[in-house]
């Protein structure tokens, strides 16, 4: 009986030994070649990070899909707060201020100075903060409308020019079939109303020159372009409901939606719930407050930041730089994600692009794209837009069911996210700044 | 003496019943039990305990921001009893308790209702079909619960419910469901729906446990079946009853998958509905830990007050009736 014990124990110290020797900790092996984890959600992701690891021996990329925006920059900063955070993520441009104040991603300006002018001015700045880069933008999204061209020439209706065009078209339309829905503004549109309201001059956040932030959201702008909304919705043009949802996907599908207010990347995502639409939608500018002022904000856009954790940092930048800043990763960008890219080469390239599935009889789709692009604004996110998202969407929801003003959402947004900002230490000033 | 005889005495013991001296018994020192026990403690151990202690500790800190320019990093500080405060300043997660009452009240009665019914009726004596009937009552049980709450979302949304469907061909319009004072019934359909089928099984159980003399003799005393179920039965069910009420609370203070699951499909539906979706909201959609666990706990000490009120209530209404 006792020499079982000893040959069970010695058999265990042995299979252990072998077991702790077999596997390797960290992703370099002897021959140097190093694996990175890379999460992101755009679609195409898989097949760009197929192609990099065809073309690089000693970096090997593994994807993993992290959900979308909000669901993956949660994760992110849950993991690397647990110690096991993946070397790479895309992510929001709307989140990116508040994941450098939570310590996730890693100052990367060393590793990209030869990239910058890649970019636009306005796209770089979304990821450089007083002078350090903590990303490298993916795609951004310039402001656009994606609308059912053919039900608006059945009504001899063309491309709305401003807002108060697109709010008469909705009352022309709605007068003749009361069935049809203009759009749906949904109540978690938070970056939506933002970007809108800095169209019409009301900047959310804006940094001051002493560094210090200055929170507007409850401006007179903002309220005057949540009222003009609500008006709409109040006269039942505008429906307020969840987009994407199955009621919204039907009502796509069945032509009862007739435009989405949105940005560049629209069509990919209209088309993966309704390609039955295919060849009725067509994009123009975005409608303006002010007849002769173009300009308009980005909705959504993301960046692949290097998260701090990261064992290989030179290795996961050179990845990045691969995949955003070069003309190879950029026309992935383009055809596969069907993205509009961040960095300019892609955007010239896209210039000769057939026009997306969703409306192929639009030829001149990507010149209307790139006049677009040329009179953008970039939009300053604060470090704390997970609060905004949170307030704003409640108090939206609570000003819908209870038939309240929707400005009134505003100002339980601005009083939530200052306080919160107060609290974590930053310095703010409120008001027109 | 030896052991044997030791053994055969207390065998007779036993088979008289008990009485009269215990003689101690030498036992054999053994380790089984603690063996068997030990995979239960450990997993106790490393995935409530030391999580519980873990979280406790992190609620006493907070992140707060150092360093200068536009965006400075957060540290951990420590700021003792803040973040409870902060709970109980915090509006939305006690108004979330209001609505969980209101749902509790509609969902726990009538789930244990339902489930003492059924197990009432299969205990029947002239029931057919027993063992389909119990199968078809229990299978609801078996759907996990955001399948669950995923698919009633589709019999809820007006555009999809067939129940709607039928309600707007007699001209009667769509069912509110989702709207925000239907929504109290239609969460508590998804839970009841899913729960009385468990619940139904133990107090059937416990039925099959009482003594068929009891029964007779309710009956050759003249007692109807229904007689013999609410005078006879539901009382020796008691203690059933207790556990499966208790657990319906508990299950109610913690709801959570199915506002989560409705959330995208209606505006009726805030971040902070329940106070679970606040705690995860906190915890990591805003990335702040020691607040969620500061609400954790008091969700977890208010939870336990409940169950021993209701325990030491349960105990005071029996003492009275065996007084």
């Amino acid at each position: 009986m006792r020499h079982t014990k000893v040959l069970t124990a010695a058999i265990a110290v042995v299979l252990g030994a072998i077991g702790i020797t077999g596997c390797s900790s960290s992703g370099s092996s002897a021959t140097g070649k190093v694996t990175l984890n890379y999460w992101a959600w755009a679609p195409g992701s898989a097949q760009e990070v197929a192609d990099f690891n065809k073309t690089h021996t000693d970096i090997q990329v593994n994807y993993t899909n992290a959900g979308g925006g909000p669901q993956s920059s949660a994760k992110l900063l849950t993991a690397t707060r647990a110690g096991n955070a993946p070397d790479l993520s895309l992510v929001e441009n709307t989140s990116l201020p508040r994941m450098v104040v939570a310590g996730a991603p890693l100052d990367i300006t060393k590793y990209v100075k030869d990239v910058k002018n890649n970019f636009s001015q306005g796209s770089w700045s979304q990821t450089t903060f007083s002078g350090q880069t903590f990303g490298i933008p993916q795609d951004v999204g310039p402001m656009a409308l994606l609308y059912r061209k053919d039900v608006f020439a059945k009504y001899g209706l063309s491309a709305p020019k401003t807002w108060q065009d697109w709010r008469n078209d909705a009352a022309t339309i709605k007068a003749k079939d009361p069935k049809l829905i203009m759009a749906s503004l949904s109540t978690d549109g938070w970056g939506w109303y933002a970007a809108v309201a800095a169209q019409a001059g009301d900047n959310w956040w804006t940094v001051k020159k002493d560094g210090s932030w200055n929170v507007n959201i409850d401006g007179k702008g903002s309220r005057d372009v949540m009222s003009f909304f609500e008006g709409m919705y109040n006269e039942h043009l505008i429906a307020a409901d969840p987009i994407l949802s199955p009621t919204y996907n039907q009502q796509l599908n069945d032509g009862t939606m007739l435009s989405w207010p949105s940005a560049v990347w629209a069509p990919g995502v209209i088309e993966g719930v309704a390609p039955s639409t295919n060849g009725k939608w067509a994009l123009a500018p975005l409608p303006r407050w002010n007849a002769d002022d173009p300009t308009v904000s980005f909705q959504g856009g993301s960046s692949v930041i290097v998260v701090k954790t990261t064992k290989h940092p030179e290795q996961a930048a050179e990845f990045a730089k691969w995949l955003n800043a070069s003309a190879t990763g950029a026309n992935l960008i383009l055809n596969v994600q069907n993205g509009y890219p961040a960095a300019l080469s892609g955007q010239q390239a896209a210039a000769q692009q057939k026009p997306p599935a969703l409306m192929p009889q639009q030829t001149d789709y990507y010149s209307i794209v790139q006049q677009i692009d040329k009179h953008t604004s970039a939009v300053t996110w604060g470090p704390d837009t997970d609060i905004a998202a949170s307030a704003f969407t409640d108090a939206m929801n609570a000003a819908v069911q209870n038939h309240t003003s929707w400005a009134g959402a505003l100002t339980a947004t601005q009083k939530a996210v200052v306080a919160d900002m107060k609290k974590q230490g930053f310095k703010v000033t409120e008001g027109q700044g | 003496m030896t052991q044997a005889t030791v053994a055969s005495e207390a065998t007779r013991e036993g088979a008289r019943g008990g009485t009269g001296m215990v003689r101690r018994r030498r036992r054999r020192r053994t380790i089984a039990p603690y063996l068997f026990s030990a995979p239960a403690i450990l997993l106790y151990l490393g995935f409530t305990v030391i999580p519980v202690i873990y979280a406790l500790q992190s609620s006493f800190f907070a992140q707060r921001l150092t360093g200068g320019g536009v965006l400075g990093i957060k540290r951990t500080v420590f700021v003792g009893w803040g973040n409870y405060l902060g709970v109980f300043q915090d509006a939305s997660f006690l108004s979330g308790f209001g609505r969980l009452a209101i749902y509790g009240i509609i969902a726990v009665p009538l789930t244990l209702g339902l489930a003492l019914l059924f197990a009432l009726l299969l205990d029947a004596p002239g029931a057919r079909i027993r063992g389909f009937s119990r199968t078809m009552i229990f299978i609801p049980y078996a759907v996990p619960g955001v399948v669950a709450a995923l698919m009633w979302g589709f019999m809820y949304l007006p555009s999809t419910s067939p129940f709607s469907y039928v309600t707007r061909q007699l001209g009667l319009g769509s069912i509110p469901f989702l709207e925000p004072h239907g929504l109290f019934g239609a969460l508590a359909n998804i839970s009841i729906w899913g729960g009385v089928g468990f619940n139904m099984l133990i107090i059937y159980t416990s039925l099959q446990s009482i003594p068929d003399e009891l029964i007779e003799a309710a009956r050759l005393d003249g007692a109807n079946e229904v007689q013999i179920a609410l005078r006879v039965k539901v009382p020796l069910v008691g203690p059933a009853l207790v556990l499966t009420s208790i657990f319906g609370l508990l299950g109610a203070l913690q709801l959570y998958g199915e506002p989560t699951m409705l959330k995208p499909l209606t505006n009726s539906i805030s971040d902070t509905w329940a106070p679970l979706m606040t705690i995860y909201r906190d915890a990591f959609t805003l990335d702040n830990l020691p607040a969620a666990a500061a609400a954790s706990m008091v969700l977890a000490v208010g939870t336990a007050v409940v169950s021993l009120a209701v325990l030491a209530i349960v105990r005071a209404l029996t003492r009275r009736n065996n007084a």
